[in-house]
């Protein structure tokens, strides 16, 4: 992440900003290592923020196989609005989009070509 | 107001919620211990699962469940010497889905009280797990509070309710409606 980013922290700081916009472009969630390597961001740093969204109850972690994935909660009171809003400020982060497209959340079946 | 060694979960709920009335602090107990609360056969927790109001003051929480025995843990959860029941404070507004809960059964036990959702809100509260996640435990806990308390349920608010989260969220998977209201009517 550079540290000359002027992009407002508008949930407080930028890291949490990316954490939320990147789970907002995740159909199925992400772990937290790969959620700290898609914006650029220490995985303790993420770690930190992802345990205070899910004391909050914006996001949910739930565990698959040995590590444990993290989403946003669609169960919590604002969800609705807080996705449209991501929606709307994925423009303002066209890296955290463009690495969200390239990585492949689906299975993809053994053998097959890229 | 003391808690023996084999005080179960409702005694702990009791407790907890009676110490933190008296403390000027409503706190309503609700997900899955509150579904416990109703059909404690069927379902059994270890973690209790209070909210209390927005802007209660933490150190008046910590005081209170003092007193009964539970200190607040480095997790965030509040926990007993010898009991194997925690107490945690998940954040409010109290909601389910979209909807705020301003409603809530108030029981009485002696001196003691509770504060718990109604049948009606842990019945739609475990189905939202269902719903959102796919939980197949959640919902046969719905469905067993669903018959434990049949004539407690309002099964019309229960379908206006799904109707308001749908118009909200279209992506939410209709089958799994569709297999939770077949199964309350054949109850």
């Amino acid at each position: 992440m550079r540290r000359d980013d002027l992009r407002p922290a508008l949930f407080g700081t930028a890291i949490r900003d990316r954490v939320l916009i990147r789970l907002a472009l995740s159909e199925n969630g992400l772990h937290v290592r790969e959620l700290a390597r898609q914006i650029e961001a220490s995985a303790n740093a993420v770690h930190r923020v992802v345990i205070a969204l899910e004391r909050a109850g914006v996001v949910v972690s739930r565990p698959v196989g040995t590590t444990r994935i993290v989403l946003l909660n669609r169960r919590w009171y604002g969800a609705v609005e807080l996705r449209a809003l991501l929606d709307r400020l994925v423009a303002a982060y066209p890296e955290v989009r463009d690495r969200a497209g390239a990585f492949r959340e689906r299975p993809r079946r053994i053998g097959k070509p890229l | 107001m003391t808690l023996g060694d084999d005080a179960g979960l409702v005694d702990v709920a009791f407790a907890a919620c009676t110490v933190l009335a008296r403390a000027g602090e409503t706190a309503v107990l609700c997900g899955g211990s509150a579904a416990a609360y109703y059909v404690p056969d069927r379902y059994q927790s270890l973690d209790i699962d209070f909210v209390v109001e927005v802007g209660a003051a933490p150190h008046i929480v910590d005081r209170a469940l003092s007193t009964i025995g539970y200190t607040l843990s480095t997790e965030g959860h509040y926990r007993h010497e010898r009991l194997p029941y925690t107490l945690a404070f998940p954040i409010g507004p109290l909601s389910i889905g979209r909807d705020y809960i301003t409603a809530w059964r108030t029981e009485r036990r002696g001196d003691a009280l509770l504060h718990v959702y109604t049948p009606t809100d842990v019945v739609r509260d475990r189905f939202l797990h269902f719903w959102a996640w796919g939980d197949r435990t959640a919902l046969e806990v719905a469905l067993a509070v669903a018959r434990a308390r049949a004539t407690d349920v309002d099964t019309a608010a229960l379908h206006a309710w799904v109707e308001r989260e749908i118009q909200a969220d279209a992506s939410y998977d209709a089958s799994r409606v569709a297999r939770f209201f077949a199964s309350l009517r054949d109850l």
